[in-house]
């Protein structure tokens, strides 16, 4: 099976490596065996850049071991907050180590450059995916996240700050609170408030009546 | 000051003159009615006017002309008649496999580049033999530290979105339609795939664990080996050959089976909460025949739009009929919190299926009126069909079909005999069990009683409502190509839909005829005159109370 494979994938490699040089600094979406990336974006500079201010590289880990210390969590990353200046150029590794498949992706890019204002990475069980972007000119935090059914709400949300920001993003793994938490209470809270109430209004018959 | 035996006496006058003259007890109305005859007439309660509802569209319109007949990489998919159809490009690439079709076809498809993996052809017959299967699992309607409202959604039915879970297809990309929407891919569906594969075919298929909780793969009546080539575990059941498969985690189960049939196949952890909540598909092995290019998946089960050689020989078209039933009660347990252990523990501890019953019923993954969009059966004079049914479940299912009787020709996977198969139109199919029924259009009074739209559903009353509005559940219907509209909708002989696309009615807000007979069958407004009489009854008792609690208690005191 391997052996018939083979020639079918160094076919599709080939092909895409022609379209990746042809279609350089253009959206494309770039199948292979380890994953593909989308909408990458090499040269053209968001409205208010002048130049690209500042090259960054960062290198990103899905692993489900990072949720161990992370209560309430399954799937995680080696980092869930990234800060770059304005007009940063930035190649984003994303290294699966998973047995399963996972998505680093941006949402809420400007529009004429990133179709539909999204960057994404998706990097199959164990591969590993590069792919650059560039960041616009306006303060502003943006949503990163894995889109596989769940796995955003199960610990793979992260956000960029590109400049000072624009404020923190709810329920950032490890970094901001649930918008929605859910409640942790002991079973007999509700006679233990009751208890309270009363102690309450005996404490303030006592005090009342002594002058 | 007033006395405090004149208010007593003002209280009782008070409750007795506010006390509604149609609760008098009987002894009484007749004594009056001997004084003073009957009352006058007092109108009761006008008709409420129909409160216009929001409907969605009954057949929306296929704007990527997925219904039409395709021949995509070479391969020829067939056209559907229903409304809504299933994506012919990963059907294509479910028959060649995404390692042997072109990068716009497995792009068009949404499948991951090694989803469907054919490689060689082992017996020489024309078809491949080697056949690998990547299945993920997907929840969809559950909840989100970020929203109140459910993520990944999918409707079974209008405004009705239980918390699922399903083997789902290797996908490339979002598990959303885009970014603008919280609407599930069209591929993540209940059930899980209908999956198809060859007699003798050497079959591995990866489960990729891409949910929350452990889970298996469990092959439930395909001739598979308890151990793999290496001795591991290769059953799927945690009791006794293998630990269950953790989030992230990867298995990779093999067989060769030795005997064709339809075949199930679903989670064996904690199984009685799992099959439940959608982790069920079924598994067909199709007969070894030369040139059998197989459709490795069908999404959601449904139509076959490449049929296998035998069935191709044999019938005229193929059905793959998936029944199912949900646990609201189970499924919203998904929905309350977004914490892996606080539902692990309401759904497996908290949960108790001795005390369960179920509220929803669907076919190849949807209820009434949305099993008119996917899973009508076209009819056509003289030709027969295969349905391959199969009740996953957890109540025993009544198969009914109007006009017409069918004869079940397999059962299990194993043909019945002549003397089994005589033609029925009741058949019960108990939990896990599957059917091989031969329908066939014969307009003699004994096979069919001639064109129309018949129904087909569950005869167990239950089963034909949505949480008990009906009709829902599991009705679909056989329609016969005069009584099929050009884009798929049956011609319903002028019975109107609108109704039941709506939320409302199934959120229990519409009367039931309401749109066929209005003031009739409409909500009666609310009698305010009545209430009126109650509340200043309760003024008159309140006052009474007071007086009572005076002149008793005082007078102890004085």
């Amino acid at each position: 099976m391997r052996l018939i494979r083979l020639p079918i994938f160094l076919i599709v490699l080939s092909f895409s490596i022609a379209a990746q040089s042809q279609m350089h600094s253009h959206h494309h979406h770039m199948a292979s065996k380890g994953g593909f990336v989308m909408n990458e974006n090499f040269e053209n500079l968001p409205n208010g850049c002048e130049k690209i201010s500042n090259e960054e590289k960062i290198t990103v880990r899905a692993n489900k071991s990072y949720a161990k210390n992370i209560p309430g969590t399954i799937y995680g990353m080696s980092d869930y907050e990234w800060n770059f200046e304005p007009c940063s150029r930035v190649e984003v590794t994303f290294i699966n180590e998973d047995e399963v498949r996972h998505m680093w992706m941006i949402h809420g890019l400007p529009k004429y450059l990133y179709p539909a204002g999204m960057f994404h990475i998706e990097a199959l069980a164990g591969e590993s995916q590069s792919g650059t972007f560039i960041v616009p000119s306006e303060n502003q935090n943006y949503l990163v996240h894995c889109d596989m059914s769940q796995h955003m709400e199960m610990g793979m949300r992260g956000q960029i700050i590109v400049g000072k920001g624009s404020g923190d993003l709810w329920s950032v793994t490890g970094i901001t609170d649930h918008l929605y938490r859910s409640s942790y209470l002991p079973q007999y809270i509700i006679f233990l408030c009751f208890f309270a109430s009363v102690l309450g209004y005996f404490l303030l018959t006592k005090l009342v009546r002594k002058p | 000051m007033i006395k405090r035996k004149t208010i007593l006496i003002i209280s009782i006058i008070g409750m007795i003159v506010s006390f509604p003259p149609q609760w008098y007890p009987l002894a009484l109305k007749v004594q009056m009615t001997s004084w003073f005859g009957a009352s006058d007439y007092n109108p009761l309660p006008q008709s409420k006017s129909p409160v216009i509802k929001v409907s969605e569209p009954n057949c929306p319109e296929d704007v990527s002309g997925w219904r039409n007949s395709h021949t995509i990489d070479g391969v020829e998919i067939l056209d559907t008649a229903t409304c809504v159809a299933d994506n012919p490009y990963l059907i294509a690439a479910s028959v060649l496999g995404t390692n042997n079709i072109s990068n716009t076809t497995l792009s068009r498809s949404g499948l991951s580049a090694d989803a469907i993996e054919k490689g060689r052809d082992l017996d020489g017959d024309g078809d491949p033999d080697e056949i690998h299967i990547k299945l993920e699992i997907a929840e969809l309607n559950g909840s989100s530290p970020i929203s109140n409202k459910p993520v990944t959604t999918y409707n079974i039915a209008p405004g009705i979105s239980p918390g699922l879970w399903v083997f789902a297809p290797k996908l490339a990309g979002m598990s959303v339609e885009n970014f603008e929407t919280q609407v599930a891919r069209s591929s993540l569906k209940i059930p899980s795939p209908a999956l198809r594969v060859e007699e003798g075919d050497e079959v591995k298929i990866t489960l990729q664990n891409t949910h929350y909780m452990p889970h298996t793969l469990h092959l439930h009546g395909a001739d598979h080996g308890f151990v793999d080539d290496n001795g591991e575990g290769n059953d799927g059941v945690p009791l006794t050959s293998e630990k269950p498969i953790l989030p992230g985690e990867s298995r990779t189960y093999n067989l060769t089976p030795r005997q064709s049939g339809t075949m199930f196949y679903h989670c064996h952890v904690q199984p009685h909460v799992h099959v439940q909540m959608g982790l069920q598909g079924l598994f067909i092995i199709e007969e070894n025949k030369p040139n059998n290019l197989l459709q490795t998946m069908n999404i959601g089960a449904g139509h076959v739009r490449v049929p296998s050689k035998s069935s191709r020989d044999n019938y005229d078209d193929e059905y793959d009929l998936h029944y199912m039933d949900i646990d609201k009660d189970l499924s919203v347990n998904v929905q309350k919190t977004n914490d892996p252990r606080l539902i692990t523990k309401s759904m497996h501890r908290d949960y108790d299926i001795t005390d369960a019953n179920v509220d929803y019923f669907t076919l190849n993954g949807r209820s009434f009126p949305y099993t008119f969009r996917e899973s009508l059966i076209a009819a056509e004079m003289g030709k027969k069909v295969k349905l391959r049914v199969v009740n996953g479940g957890s109540k025993g299912l009544a198969l009914h079909t109007h006009g017409h009787k069918f004869k079940a020709i397999e059962r299990g996977g194993v043909p019945l005999k002549n003397s089994e198969n005589s033609p029925q139109d009741v058949i019960w199919i108990p939990t896990s069990q599957r059917y091989d029924i031969e329908l066939s259009f014969i307009n003699d009074g004994k096979h069919s009683y001639g064109p129309g739209v018949w129904l087909y559903h569950d005869h167990q009353n239950q089963g034909v409502t949505n949480d008990g509005i009906g009709p829902g559940g599991n009705i679909s219907a056989i329609v016969y190509k005069d009584y099929l509209g050009e884009n798929g909708w049956p011609l319903t002989n002028g019975m109107n839909y609108d109704q039941y696309f709506s939320a409302d009615y199934y959120n229990k807000n519409i009367p039931i005829w309401e749109s066929i007979a209005p003031s009739i069958f409409s909500e009666p407004s609310k009698d305010n005159l009545l209430a009126l009489r109650l509340i200043f009854m309760a003024f008159f008792f309140g006052i009474f109370l007071f007086g009572l609690i005076r002149v008793v208690f005082w007078k102890q005191k004085s």
